[in-house]
């Protein structure tokens, strides 16, 4: 499905991932991780212009309209199903068939605020559950993330979690979580310097190998397998 | 000894300079008072305010009701126009062709549309729908650069064009873009009404019979009402009311009329050209006669008209400028909710009301009835009407500031905690205001100043079309040539932010 070969991208004159070979197939569930600063996002990005029409994508970035409802933020998922002019007309009166779906998506997702509440009103948490939301609006066969439950409390990251990976048969996601990465992928790819420094499945792997992809220091590691 | 130490910043030095400028211009201006008893004057206006007549006229809800009509049809007219115009706005064509219409007051554009349509309601709309929707391009188009690209990288590829564009990018500023049209209602008002003093059935012109009659109580009636009106637009200009107030003012507006199409030829193609010119294609003059005519035309009124009118324009602009200044460091001190009573910064709040509602050119057609046709007159009102409207977006700013533990509602401690951080804005919004304050200067012409309005009130009066043109067109320019070096100054001088913030909050 993707096969990235001796890929290299930089960030000004800065490069940031260094020749790089990559593949996953399709129905795989990857978690890709690395300290911060190592390129991941980069890499994710370009994954996403690879696959486009194929994949969704939630980046950091979240791009939320802060002055729009969290109706309208989660409908611009669907803004490349419909047509123009339904689309202006969901901006000025909402569709009700496409409030239910939205609404039935929202609760999937634990979120539970007004639909018709400005964005800019909600805290960090529900903030990245409405891009979420977006991403999954999309409805495509791929998923790509990034950090995407870094401002959920674990309890909560897990049951979204399996929302995504229930809902798509390919998944690519950028985890700050270890014991996440290890307990819902199939397959993990660690990166070191803007290079594929561990790439296995996730059965063979122990926390403790993961210790260096992550800034967290041992002994939360551990915590967190606990 | 060792290096003295410099305490004359940036902002001391751009207020020195400013300062330096304003007194060099006043040696030039005409400030005489020639009221033989402004005191007889002032006092019967004073007793006219405290006794306002409301059942003077039968036409005061009407008046005022017109005046609404055509703020709210020239607004819609502008964004009309300008809302697209915005997209295509980074064209240097497009943007050239805006300043220029921008650069000409809506009383000019009333004059000029007024040999064409008469009294007719389009000469109003027209005349505030075309500069209001030249600014909203510009605005609109610098709102819309704001608007970050996060969310339109990140939508659905196959997404069309026009979903991404509303979604990704209007989506993001179009509460900005509600608060500047929400702004230019407000404007359009004053405008509406200042329209009445050239004839249109809005409030001027019954201002204008009250004032010329000394009736006081009745022209501060309406006054009043209009302080009114301005005030509590927030509670009348509710966004559901708006299509029923736009319908209702499209059924209310006077006749149009028919407009004669052979008069628009005729004024388009053969009153507006310039001497010469017209004789070489209409009466079979000789080419060399015809640009020896044009010549000639051309060097008598640029240099008896057009340069004493932009010397006196600028002479006189530099001058508000000034005052100004010094009017909204003051109406700031005594409205400021820091720096005395609550009661004192309510009462200063509803003074900058009443100061910044009443449109300059009415300020000075009061002023000047009370103390004779000088520059004077015009120097007060635009010191008054833009350094109160400085001082009120100074206070609304200063909502969030928090002083200090020690901090004493004083003069002192307010100079040092309050004015310092506000200061920047202030000048900023002073700098910007001074485009305004171009405009405005020209038009007062009207009223008998010398500025180069007067000269483009007389071509029209003498029904010299071409002589009014292309004096027109030279306020268009003088106004973009100011507009451009300002904006270059302030830019050099104030920081990005409030650079930035300025076409907002203005």
């Amino acid at each position: 499905m993707l096969r990235l070969e001796a890929l290299t991208l930089s960030y000004g004159d800065r490069k940031v991932i260094k020749d790089l070979s990559l593949s996953i197939e399709q129905g795989e569930k990857v978690a890709i991780v690395g300290a911060s600063g190592v390129g991941k996002s980069t890499l994710l990005a370009h994954i996403y212009t690879q696959l486009n029409s194929q994949a969704a994508y939630c980046a950091q970035s979240q791009g939320l309209v802060d002055a729009l409802s969290v109706f309208h933020n989660v409908y611009m998922g669907a803004l490349a199903r419909h047509h123009f002019g339904y689309n202006l007309l969901n901006l000025i009166r909402p569709q009700t068939h496409r409030i239910n779906e939205v609404s039935e998506l929202c609760s999937a997702l634990l979120l539970d605020v007004a639909l018709n509440k400005t964005v800019s009103e909600l805290s960090g948490g529900q903030r990245q559950r409405v891009a979420l939301a977006r991403a999954l609006y999309q409805q495509q066969s791929t998923f790509i993330g990034d950090e995407s439950f870094s401002s959920l409390d674990p309890v909560m990251a897990q049951q979204l979690i399996a929302q995504v990976l229930s809902r798509h048969p390919t998944v690519i996601m950028v985890l700050h979580d270890c014991q996440m990465a290890l307990n819902y992928f199939d397959r993990i790819v660690g990166l070191q310097d803007g290079e594929i420094a561990l790439d296995a499945p996730s059965q063979i792997l122990q926390p403790e190998h993961l210790i260096a992809f992550f800034d967290r220091k041992v002994g939360s590691v551990s915590d967190n397998g606990g | 000894m060792g290096d003295k130490v410099r305490f004359f910043g940036p902002w001391q030095r751009l207020t020195a300079q400013l300062w330096l400028l304003a007194l060099v211009a006043l040696l030039f201006a005409d400030i005489e008072v020639i009221s033989v008893d402004p005191w007889a004057e002032l006092s019967r206006l004073a007793l006219g305010v405290i006794s306002p007549d409301f059942f003077a006229t039968e036409f005061l809800l009407s008046a005022l009701w017109q005046t609404v009509n055509f703020a709210l049809l020239g607004v819609a007219f502008g964004i009309v126009l300008g809302g697209p115009l915005a997209l295509v706005y980074q064209h240097p064509f497009v943007a050239a062709s805006c300043a220029m219409v921008r650069g000409v007051h809506e009383l000019f554009w009333a004059l000029l549309f007024l040999q064409i349509f008469g009294l007719s309601p389009l000469t109003g709309i027209l005349a505030i729908g075309l500069p209001y929707g030249a600014t909203f391009a510009r605005v609109f188009h610098d709102i819309l650069a704001q608007s970050p690209s996060t969310t339109e990288r990140g939508l659905p590829f196959n997404t069309d064009p026009l979903s991404r564009y509303v979604y990704g990018r209007l989506g993001h500023v179009y509460p900005l873009m509600l608060a500047y049209i929400r702004y230019r209602f407000e404007c359009a008002l004053r405008s509406s009404a200042v329209l009445g003093f050239i004839g249109m059935p809005t409030l001027g012109f019954y201002l204008e019979t009250a004032f010329r009659q000394g009736q006081y109580s009745e022209g501060a009636a309406l006054l009043m009402l209009f302080i009114l009106l301005i005030g509590t637009i927030s509670l009348w200009a509710k966004k559901n009311l708006i299509p029923v107030y736009l319908l209702a003012a499209l059924w209310t507006i006077p006749d149009i009329g028919i407009i004669d199409g052979g008069l628009l030829w005729r004024f388009v193609f053969y009153d507006l050209l310039p001497p010469g010119i017209q004789g070489v294609i209409y009466t079979q003059m000789e080419l060399s006669d015809g640009l020896n005519q044009f010549y000639q035309w051309l060097a008598s009124i640029t240099i008896n008209q057009a340069l004493p009118g932009v010397f006196a324009t600028v002479i006189l602009a530099l001058s508000a400028l000034g005052l100004s200044h010094l009017v909204a460091l003051i109406a700031h001190l005594v409205a400021s909710q820091h720096s005395g009573s609550k009661y004192r910064a309510v009462a200063g709040q509803l003074g900058l009301l009443v100061l910044r509602s009443i449109p300059e050119y009415i300020l000075a057609f009061v002023l000047m009835l009370l103390i004779g046709p000088s520059m004077l007159p015009a120097i007060i009102a635009l010191a008054l009407h833009n350094g109160a409207l400085i001082a009120f977006l100074l206070v609304k700013q200063e909502q969030g500031i928090t002083p200090s533990a020690t901090y004493k509602k004083r003069a002192d401690f307010f100079a040092y905690e309050i004015l310092t951080r506000v200061y920047p804005n202030l000048m900023g919004l002073l700098f910007y205001r001074f485009e305004v304050m171009l405009r405005e200067t020209a038009i007062f012409g009207i009223l008998g100043v010398a500025t180069i309005g007067f000269y483009i009130d007389s071509a029209f009066a003498e029904i010299r079309y071409s002589n009014a043109l292309y004096l027109l067109a030279v306020t268009a320019l003088l106004n973009v040539v100011i507009d451009f070096s300002a904006r270059k100054l302030v830019a050099r001088q104030v920081e990005d932010s409030i650079a930035h913030g300025r076409s907002c909050i203005t």
